[in-house]
């Protein structure tokens, strides 16, 4: 290993960097938009679902009861229907998502103690949706019964209120959540989101930065120069691990100034954990920018190996527990997976180098990988 | 009027000729419409399975084993029983359980003694939705048996229930019953992988007659730029109908067993629409960039905030207004809903042509802007 | 022990053979050229010569080092310096001329203090020392290559490696880059390997090789490769050349026209014989100015060629000579001027085009040639001015008057995945024909470019001439009276491009269509009735080739070649006492305007720095020496 040489092939490449203009908007304006637009734009929560209510009763309990679902965060009154079949227009033409049908003598049979029954319809389209909502009407559905049992209690037992709703509800739940006390999905996301971006740019980087040199013939100054693989690899992909630490840094800071997501564990660890991560995923980008020779093909590519894992496989949306036993072994085998549990341990539970050791070193060793694959695969005297 | 058509059939009949003799573009088509269409289908469910938990049980009772029994697959998965408190916690911080229930001393005592007691839940909910569909359920189990003690406390039976005053709702859940995550997920993949492509191919087909240098022989000729791009448009449109048939027919309904409810023909009559509106927005980004390398960099910054703000991929109630305002003019927030629509719902025109008609406003705007920034690029 | 040798080398790419059976070497101190047409296997042979690409059959040894694997290859790297194909595509357009040299000096390592010197010397000597700060990007195309010269050669490498250094540059540029090549052989001592596609600049190796189709034909000095290609040149004018041409095709191969004079190569026969002959075949014609000449490596090359390589082109049915002059103005261009930003491409530029007339225009890359024809075929609005094809404006050109132009750019605009007969039918459909009509035209195209039994090809596997008769061919499919063809001949072998002319002459004078055409390659301006030359935005010159030509004899003076036994010093003593002095090889290029005093002088010159001169003789200019003459005098302005 020549360090001069390495520091010309460097110096070179982060001088292209900063002078080309498309380059230089890829290497920092990209992570930085992509970091913003999908940390505002995507998020899981379930809210201000629309609905639709046909009240046959029209009485004062049945708009107390619509009022339950009005006056939460998770619905929005759209109005009122006439009918069923105005319900079931507005849901086909998903103007809302929930429909109640309240039906008449609603107020009346309540009073007369006895049951009543009232139709939701839900739609299904989106099976998440569904399933979060199902729990809503559930949840809101189960206090106001619980609440009619307490005041049936008192009327008919002549028990007092509070020992009512103590005969109600003899078992409370009382949930902790922790490390997202406020159940906000931004702050989740923001910190996987660093995962997501620094699975995708870096890669892209590199992909493209030694491809570049492919199509445009230049390659052949390094095939025909003395300089060695190693140097070579080390040098070009230098300046891009380079500009991507600096992203995690930037990154770092939208996630807690911008976003507001908390961090509860140890910077340094964390940083150090990063960078580990952004050289393996560099090492992706060696590894398609060997394998393809044309910009369009590596564009291509590395889209197909890093975007789709770091989406489905690494546990940011879809949870990875959850998933067939093979589909969860398969998602153990891409570094996303476990960046992740790096970052929202760090970000979300504090945790460092005593929990975390373990996800470091398996990044370290797929780092290790990549390259030692990279550097063996590169040829200076190639067969086309 | 005759020679126009010609001309456009002439220019159409090349770019087919030109798609059938590119194997790598192909390939491309075959794996997007079957292969990925399958992997996402199968393979993607949001939702709570087998969520790992640790109980501590400090009671141990005949109460609090019934309690804890009715945590179970497929949505809980109770790892270890403990009998003391001590562990357990940092089980969870090190992030091995989602969930820590927690059943207090003397719980049986105090629910025979009527006392109303409470057990404790601890949430790991770094994944948000992890966390809230889990508690709900936690919820729900807990409520379900405080529910039947204090039923059977106060000694009231079923024929009393009916005596009782209580809303029952009937939950009934339309378009798909079930929640059968591969009828969402591999819907929405087909109109992510036709967006992708609508998007890309004619761009792609468009630079690559400028790289090759045979955009300036068709600039020379007779052909007014209507007529040399959109042909492309309307090849890589039928490329895509077929290749939606081909997933519809191939995929979605024989292997996911999606029950179609609207009419086909106007579903994919709305397609078609759908992807002239999106060819027009990539043939402005060809027309904008001089290679290949920029028009995949270019239609990477752009899809990516079209897909994930559509809708396709997370509720779309749920974004800031600002983003939900904008999504309007993603031309994607109109084919999900169309798309849906038709397949799911068995929305029928009525219902549908607005949307129909905004998608379509969209498109000739777009193509409108490709066609006129076409003459600009030779300067 | 030579420097470098080549044994049987052979080269696959799958399952298509680029080369193979190559040999040859190279000694120290040598000029070295591979020459062949595109696709000839030069690349391939290069590359790994350089270490840069594995091959199958055969070795290649370089300083004794067998390149047989890569741990082989990286042995020798330090020692060879290689220039891949491409204008200034090794190099990194967003660095500056300074930063580019000194990457290239750090991953070889030179000493700093080394470096200084070196690289102000070698800047000063390719006139880069004013652009230094320049971005790469920014510079015009003779200043790209010789910046990639400057960055192969900053290591002081004993073996330079260059492929195809001078394509797609002016010959203004190519003639700097040979005198730079040259002078930095002879001062560092190096030798080079070097490929082009142009076979007038074969004259300027030591040694030479043909390549053609992965096959090595012959190879030796220019003078033993002239040897082994014995024969007459017979050139003359004729009232009508059509006729004559076609009067020695039935006896003779090689005949060519140029305007209204005729050219033909006799292998084997003796300058009375070959009088003799072509005489007898004229029957009688009445020629004028009648000469024979000694063959050019052009005509050796030809000859050496693999016989029905080519199926003889069809006579073309005779016509009467050049167009009737009177003819009108079809195309015209009046003061047009178009600006990109700040920058001015074209300044005032006028000409008028007749009917039946080919009209070249020649100029450097970046001239505004390429911008002119944008502007007259409508493709790019005019500033100002205004440009008139067949009495139509065509900045505001109608759908109707584009139907009467044809079009065919340098990148043969064919669709290369859709077969000859699709093409057609694509532009003939494109035009409005149809039916009968198009299968008439169909007929005639595939006729016309010698294409029958290559209708089911896809247009890309065809080889470089035939795909460039058809773009040609589609090109009028519609039947345009006005053609523009932009450097229609780039990297096609010369017997490509002499048909590919013959038709062009055919096409103006039989079908009287008009012909606006630019090129580089200036021995293809003799073929043109009109000739213009741009320089920076400007028409500089415009008449026929024979009148320029006067025109340059009557300012700068005969053109002599001479014989020397060291080039080099006898281009350093000449210079100051002539003009147009360069270097062809072994032998030397210089305008005098007294040729009948001059060799007594210049055998005294040379005679005191104790070089002999061997020869001397008097040379016809061709249209590169008027083009450098003209274009010396303008820079040097």
């Amino acid at each position: 290993m020549n360090r001069a040489r390495i520091l010309a092939v460097a110096g070179k490449e982060w001088r292209e960097i900063l002078r080309d203009r498309l380059f230089f908007t890829m290497a920092f304006g990209v992570p930085l938009l992509i970091m913003l637009v999908l940390g505002y734009g995507l998020s899981l929560d379930v809210e201000n679902i629309p609905f639709a209510v046909v009240d046959h009763d029209r009485s004062e309990l049945s708009r107390d009861y619509i009022h339950r679902f009005s006056d939460s965060r998770y619905f929005h009154l759209l109005g009122y229907a006439e009918n069923e079949g105005g319900l079931s227009r507005l849901l086909a033409a998903s103007r809302i998502r929930l429909a109640l049908v309240i039906p008449d003598r609603f107020q009346e049979r309540l009073l007369a103690d006895r049951p009543v029954e009232v139709q939701a319809l839900v739609d299904g389209m989106f099976p998440y949706r569904a399933q979060t909502l199902k729990g809503y009407l559930d949840a809101i559905g189960a206090e106001w019964n619980r609440e009619l049992l307490v005041a049936f209690l008192g009327r008919t037992r002549g028990v007092t209120p509070e020992r009512a709703a103590e005969l109600a509800a003899p078992v409370r739940l009382q949930t902790r959540y922790l490390f997202n006390q406020a159940l906000k999905s931004d702050w989740s996301m923001a910190s996987g989101l660093m995962m997501l971006v620094l699975m995708v740019s870096p890669p892209f980087l590199t992909a493209l930065g030694v491809v570049r040199e492919k199509e445009s013939g230049s390659i052949y100054n390094i095939y025909a120069s003395t300089v060695s693989r190693g140097e070579f690899i080390l040098g070009k992909l230098i300046p891009y691990v380079g500009v991507s630490c600096f992203n995690i840094l930037v990154l770092w800071w939208i996630a807690t100034a911008v976003f507001h997501a908390p961090f509860k564990g140890d910077p340094f660890f964390y940083y150090l954990a990063s960078v580990v991560y952004v050289i393996c995923t560099a090492g992706i980008g060696l590894l398609v920018s060997i394998l393809v020779r044309t910009q369009v093909a590596a564009v291509l590519l590395t889209m197909v190996i890093t975007f789709i894992p770091a989406m489905l496989y690494s546990g940011l949306l879809v949870p990875v527990e959850s998933m067939s036993a093979e589909a969860r072994f398969q998602a153990r085998l891409f570094p996303p997976y476990w960046y992740l549990q790096i970052a929202w341990g760090a970000f979300l539970k504090g945790l460092g180098w005593r929990s975390l050791w373990l996800p470091v070193a398996l990044l370290a060793g797929y780092a290790a990988l990549l390259w030692t694959l990279g550097l063996a695969l590169f040829h200076k005297r190639p067969t086309r | 009027m005759r020679d126009w058509l010609r001309r456009l059939r002439v220019m159409t009949t090349k770019e087919l000729l030109q798609l059938s003799r590119d194997p790598v573009l192909l390939i491309i088509l075959a794996w997007f419409f079957t292969a990925d269409i399958y992997i996402a289908g199968s393979g993607i469910s949001m939702e709570v399975k087998r969520a790992s938990m640790t109980v501590v049980d400090l009671d141990q009772s005949e109460a609090s084993r019934e309690l804890i029994s009715r945590f179970r697959a497929p949505r809980f998965q109770v790892k270890e029983l403990l009998f003391a408190e001590k562990e357990a916690a940092a089980r969870l911080d090190r992030g091995e359980r989602m969930l820590l229930l927690e059943i207090p001393p003397h719980f049986e005592r105090d629910l025979e003694a009527g006392r109303s007691t409470e057990v404790q839940l601890q949430a790991d909910t770094t994944h948000t939705v992890l966390g809230i569909l889990a508690t709900g359920y936690a919820a729900r189990i807990v409520g379900g048996y405080a529910t039947d003690r204090a039923l059977e406390k106060l000694g009231i039976d079923d024929l009393q229930l009916a005596a009782m005053p209580r809303v029952e709702a009937r939950r009934r859940v339309w378009y798909n019953p079930n929640q059968k995550d591969p009828w969402f997920m591999s819907i929405s993949e087909l109109m992510t992988v036709i967006t992708m492509l609508s998007f890309m191919l004619p761009a792609a087909a468009a630079v690559r007659e400028k790289e090759r240098g045979t955009i300036e022989q068709l600039a020379v000729s007779p052909l007014s730029p209507f007529q040399i791009l959109f042909p492309k448009v309307i090849a890589m449109t039928l490329a895509i109908l077929a290749g939606t048939a081909v997933a519809l027919f191939g995929i979605l309904l024989p292997v996911f067993e999606i029950p179609v409810k609207g009419s086909l023909p106007l579903f994919f009559s709305v397609t078609a629409l759908y992807a002239l509106a999106v060819s027009g927005l990539g043939l402005v980004i060809a027309t904008l960039s001089r290679n290949l390398g920029q028009v995949s960099m270019l239609v990477i910054v752009v899809l990516m905030p079209m897909l994930l703000l559509s809708g396709a991929w997370t509720p779309p109630e749920a974004m800031p207004w600002l983003l939900r305002e904008l999504m309007v003019i993603s031309p994607l927030y109109w084919f999900i809903e169309l798309g849906y629509g038709i397949l799911l719902k068995g929305a029928g025109v009525a219902l549908l042509w607005k949307k129909a008609a905004a998608l379509g406003l969209l498109g000739a705007g777009l193509f409108g802007l490709g066609a006129k920034l076409f003459r600009r690029q030779f300067r | 022990m030579a420097l470098l040798e080549v044994r049987n080398f052979g080269k696959r790419y799958r399952k298509r053979r680029a080369v193979a059976g190559v040999s040859f070497s190279l000694e120290r101190g040598e000029l070295f050229g591979l020459i062949g047409p595109d696709g000839a296997g030069k690349s391939s042979l290069m590359k790994a010569v350089a270490g840069v690409l594995a091959y199958e059959e055969g070795l290649v040894t370089a300083f004794g080092v067998p390149l047989d694997s890569e741990g082989n290859a990286e042995r020798v790297k330090g020692r060879m310096g290689f220039m891949p194909q491409g204008l200034g595509l090794n190099l990194y357009p967003d660095l500056s001329v300074e930063e580019n040299v000194d990457f290239f000096a750090r991953l070889r390592e030179v000493p700093v203090e080394v470096l200084r010197e070196r690289k102000g010397r070698l800047l000063a000597m390719t006139r880069l020392e004013p652009f230094r700060d320049r971005a790469m990007k920014k510079l015009s195309g003779g200043m790209k290559q010789k910046l990639g010269l400057v960055c192969t050669l900053i290591h002081q490498p004993e073996l330079v490696i260059l492929d195809e250094p001078t394509t797609g540059v002016d010959p203004l540029s190519r003639r700097d880059f040979w005198a730079i090549l040259a002078e930095l052989l002879e001062e560092q001592g190096c030798s080079a390997l070097v490929s082009t596609a142009y076979l007038d600049e074969a004259s300027r190796f030591h040694r030479l090789a043909f390549l053609h189709q992965g096959q090595l034909l012959d190879e030796g000095t220019p003078e033993a490769l002239l040897a082994r290609a014995p024969g007459t040149v017979v050139q003359f004018r004729a009232s009508s050349p059509a006729t004559a041409a076609a009067r020695l095709k039935r006896r003779f191969a090689g005949v060519e026209s140029y305007g209204d004079r005729v050219r033909l190569f006799l292998a084997d026969t003796a300058p009375q014989e070959a009088r003799r002959q072509v005489a007898q075949a004229l029957g009688g014609l009445e020629v004028s100015e009648l000469e024979t000449l000694e063959p050019e490596l052009e005509d050796a090359f030809i000859r050496l060629l693999p016989a029905a390589q080519e199926r003889p082109s069809p006579i073309l049915p005779g016509a009467p000579g050049p167009a009737a002059r009177a003819a009108r103005t079809l195309i015209e261009a009046r003061e047009l001027v178009r600006d990109f930003g700040s920058f001015r491409a074209v300044d005032g530029v006028s000409f008028q085009v007749r009917e039946g007339e080919i009209f070249g225009l020649l100029g450097a890359n970046g001239a505004g040639k390429t911008t002119v024809i944008k502007m007259l075929t409508g493709l790019l609005p005019p500033t100002a001015g205004e440009g008139r094809v067949a009495g139509a404006d065509m900045g505001a050109s109608s759908l109707a008057i584009r139907q009467r132009i044809g079009y065919m750019s340098q990148a043969f605009s064919l669709y290369r995945d859709m077969t000859v007969r699709e093409n057609i039918r694509l532009y003939g459909g494109i035009y409005g024909l149809h039916g009968r009509e198009l299968a008439a035209r169909m007929a005639w195209v595939l006729e016309m470019a010698g294409l029958e039994g290559a209708e089911g090809e896809r247009a890309g596997r065809l080889p470089m001439g035939m795909r460039q008769r058809l773009a040609l061919g589609c090109a009028l499919v519609h039947r345009p009276p006005v053609l523009f063809l932009d450097e229609p001949t780039s990297g096609v072998d010369p017997l490509g491009r002499r048909r590919f002319w013959e038709l062009l002459t055919w096409l103006s004078r039989g079908e009287s269509v008009t012909i606006l055409i630019t090129t580089h390659y200036m021995s293809e301006a003799e073929h043109c009735d009109r000739v213009a030359l741009m320089h920076a935005g400007r028409l500089v010159a415009d008449d026929t080739p024979d009148r320029l030509r006067q025109a340059l004899e009557k300012e700068a003076g005969r053109l002599l070649e001479l014989r020397v036994d060291r080039p080099m010093a006898a281009l350093r003593v000449l210079r100051p006492h002539f003009t147009g002095v360069s270097l062809h090889g072994s032998r030397l290029h210089l305008f005098a305007k007294r040729p009948k005093e001059a060799p007594s002088l210049i055998r005294s010159l040379l005679g005191r720095a104790g070089i002999a001169l061997q020869g001397v003789r008097q040379r016809s200019p061709g249209m590169e020496d008027v083009f450098l003459y003209r274009m010396g005098a303008l820079e040097e302005r």
